[in-house]
């Protein structure tokens, strides 16, 4: 019986592996691509000057926004959403950096960003900077990055999103959407390489979490993770206890 | 008939365990010489070997306790031969598809896999799942084994004796043998730590095959990952124990040891404490309840001080003395209890949660777990071997003195080089040291050559062992 069960075992395991080979791995989209090198693109930035990332990244840590100038959607408004919280955010940041806006459309020019960067009154920031580049598709690669082409819309449908990058040009955190400025701050720490907690994103999909986080109140309260936990224990004296009955049964046929 | 087949499987069990140690010491010497920079090998290949040596080494010596305990239990009830040799075959089966995963696939998240590092895949798409099928035939075959023991005992001892509870009452009718005490209460710690093992592949199994639509919490998983990785690693020191209890004082010409009150006592509790002290695991983990960490570190104390008080003491006292027929495997018995009490106090120290906050990215993590093992239940199992190849295979004991020194001077010298780089803040896990590290190539250099000694000694004990329990295994029935 025992070498049947072997057998059967061993020649269904490949057969799973391949059908696991096939399945999507969950998408984990601010945590992609962290720790990473980031690609060494070309840059054409807005007062005519030519650098490359790395360097830029070399000389002050980056805070990366990825953006194009045709957006009909996000990008303005997030431009100016982030204009006013780095505003704020550089009151009280001691530690260098520079934000680094980038376009992902190809068909955007150095004049472009000039124009965009001129509607927040920031062409002349030392905070900020504005670029072009040709390795447009090497660097959203590297930074985990996708926009989707909408052809009825003659739009990228894309996310807002902050990727901030250390001197060594590694990515150690990114932010998708409208944050808070105490996330940017996070954000800003891991570029200088100060630790900071990070939490997964609150996701639907998210069955036995340890604690659930209850948006009216905005606290914690246990969850069914927790007891989980304790689940082999007691899953350990029923099987005992169900073990012993059955011994306890028979116990006319034991040694004694 | 009976006993000759035991004798064989032990013996299996021995020459693979010997085999797979040599293995997996090979991999641990390459990368404390990659981190010397003596060689070079690359990133990923470090981490493939960390992987493999972490899990192989947890594996074997498990394996190692149970096919010992297994075999002294046959003194006392019938177990089942089948499920023994089903359980290698798992074994066997599951090493296989741990080295695919590991030297194919180039899966390297460490012998911890801790989630969801396995699902950012960085090697070959299919060494995540082999990987974790690897972990659950060995969990299935392991799992059956421990079941099929736990039955065995209580086929013929009551709930109440097997736990030695009556020894809590004066003048107890029946005594429980130490080692039935002993294996019983190891056995049902291993029996829950599987278990946390099996719903820990069943969540990852779940997201893998989901598709997105099923998602781990992080700190669940973590929780049941150590809850499974720390259990299962103490409770295989516990099964050496059982062996030393029931075979010291046989060895060394002394009177059988008896189980007290306190020993029963201390044992209860340790089966308590050693389930509850993983949460010293996530003493970094800012998310964790606070009130778990509390736990953890009282936990961590409380395990540590009943087995190891109880046990050190009966050794004292059966050594106090007397007259002693030292022998290889007593000898190892009680340098094996030595190396386990340091190895202990290290890892309380480490344990504590204010030290923790220092040690716990540090060298010193791997010096404490190594010292509990390779001088530990490292040399409780050899104990074993070489007990049983010498009652059942014969010859005479060759180069013990030989095996003994070059165990102790390799073992101490390699794990002072760990010591020393915990103290000095070197951290673990690095493939290579920064320059800032100034001493810790030198001490990855000591640290080889000194395990390159142990290994000679593991050697020339394998080469002694193996010749006798060959000679047992190709014995006919």
């Amino acid at each position: 019986m025992f070498k049947n069960f072997v057998a059967a075992f061993i020649i269904l395991i490949p057969a799973i592996i391949l059908r696991a080979d096939r399945q999507n791995m969950p998408n984990l989209r601010e945590e992609s691509n962290i720790y990473q090198k980031v690609y060494d693109a070309p840059l054409r930035l807005i007062d005519g000057e030519q650098a490359r990332l790395h360097q830029m990244a070399g000389k002050k840590p980056l805070v990366l926004v990825l953006l194009f100038t045709r957006c009909t959607g996000v990008c303005y408004p997030y431009l100016g959403q982030l204009k006013k919280q780095f505003e704020q955010i550089r009151q009280v940041e001691n530690e260098p950096f520079q934000v680094l806006a980038v376009s992902f459309d190809p068909r955007d020019t150095q004049e472009d960003m000039q124009a965009m960067a001129g509607a927040f009154s920031l062409q002349s920031d030392s905070l900020w900077q504005f670029a072009v580049t040709d390795s447009i598709e090497a660097l959203t690669k590297s930074l985990g990055f996708t926009a989707l082409w909408n052809e009825e819309l003659q739009q990228f449908e894309h996310d807002a999103i902050l990727i901030g990058l250390n001197q060594q040009a590694y990515i150690t955190r990114k932010l998708i959407g409208f944050r808070s400025n105490a996330e940017i701050g996070q954000l800003l720490s891991s570029i200088h390489n100060v630790f900071s907690p990070t939490f997964r994103l609150p996701n639907p999909n998210m069955r036995f979490a340890c604690f659930d986080y209850d948006p009216a109140t905005g606290r914690n309260k246990p969850g069914i993770g927790l007891v989980i936990i304790a689940l082999p224990a007691v899953l350990t004296l029923l099987l005992l206890f169900a073990i012993w009955l059955r011994t306890r049964n028979k116990s006319s046929n034991s040694f004694r | 008939m009976e006993t000759t087949r035991f004798n064989k499987i032990t013996s299996l069990w021995i020459i693979t365990v010997l085999v797979l140690f040599v293995v997996a010491i090979t991999l641990g010497i390459i990368m404390r010489l990659n981190q010397s920079e003596l060689i070079t090998v690359s990133p990923i290949t470090f981490y493939t070997d960390m992987t493999v040596h972490g899990l192989t080494m947890i594996g074997i010596w498990f394996v190692a306790g149970m096919a010992a305990v297994n075999f002294i239990m046959e003194r006392y009830v019938k177990t089942s031969h089948g499920v023994n040799v089903f359980a290698y075959v798992m074994t066997v089966v599951g090493v296989l598809l741990l080295w695919a995963s590991t030297f194919f696939g180039r899966f390297h998240a460490g012998w911890t896999f801790l989630y969801p590092l396995p699902f950012k895949v960085m090697w070959k798409s299919w060494a995540t799942p082999t990987f974790y099928f690897s972990l659950a035939v060995l969990g299935v075959g392991w799992l059956v084994w421990c079941l099929s023991l736990v039955s065995s005992l209580l086929k013929k001892y009551s709930l109440k004796e097997v736990f030695a509870w009556q020894h809590f009452s004066k003048n107890p009718k029946t005594e429980t043998p130490p080692f039935v005490l002993i294996a019983m209460i190891s056995l049902v710690g291993i029996i829950t730590c599987l278990l946390a093992a099996v719903i820990l592949l069943v969540l990852t199994f779940a997201e893998y095959y989901s598709k997105g639509s099923f998602v781990n919490d992080a700190l669940l998983m973590k929780n049941l990952t150590y809850f499974f990785g720390h259990t299962i690693a103490n409770e295989m020191l516990y099964l050496g124990l059982a062996i030393l209890y029931e075979l010291f004082s046989e060895i060394s010409g002394r009177p059988k040891w008896k189980t007290t009150w306190y020993v029963a006592l201390a044992w209860n509790f340790t089966l308590i404490f050693i389930l509850t002290a993983f949460f010293h695991h996530l003493y970094m983990d800012f998310v964790q309840p606070e009130g778990f960490q509390i736990i953890g570190q009282i936990a961590s104390y409380s395990a540590s001080l009943p087995a190891a008080g109880v046990t050190v003491f009966s050794v004292i006292v059966a050594v106090y003395r007397t007259k002693i027929n030292w022998s290889l495997a007593n000898l190892l018995f009680f340098l094996g209890v030595t190396g386990w009490v340091i190895g202990g106090i290290g890892a309380v120290i480490d344990a504590t949660i204010s030290n923790n906050f220092i040690l716990h990215n540090t060298l010193w993590v791997p010096a404490h777990f190594h010292t509990y093992n390779a001088l530990g239940n490292v040399l409780f199992s050899l104990a074993f071997f070489q007990w049983f190849s010498a009652k059942y295979g014969g010859g005479s004991q060759r180069w013990s003195k030989v095996v003994l020194w070059l165990l102790l001077i390799g073992g101490i010298g390699f794990l002072t080089a760990f010591y020393i780089g915990g103290a000095d803040s070197i951290p673990r896990r690095y493939s290579s040291y920064p320059e800032v590290f100034a001493t810790a190539k030198t001490l990855a250099a000591f640290g080889a050559l000194f395990a390159t000694v142990y290994l000679s000694g593991v050697l020339v004990f394998f080469v002694n062992i193996s010749k006798r329990c060959l000679k047992i295994l190709l014995q006919r029935s």
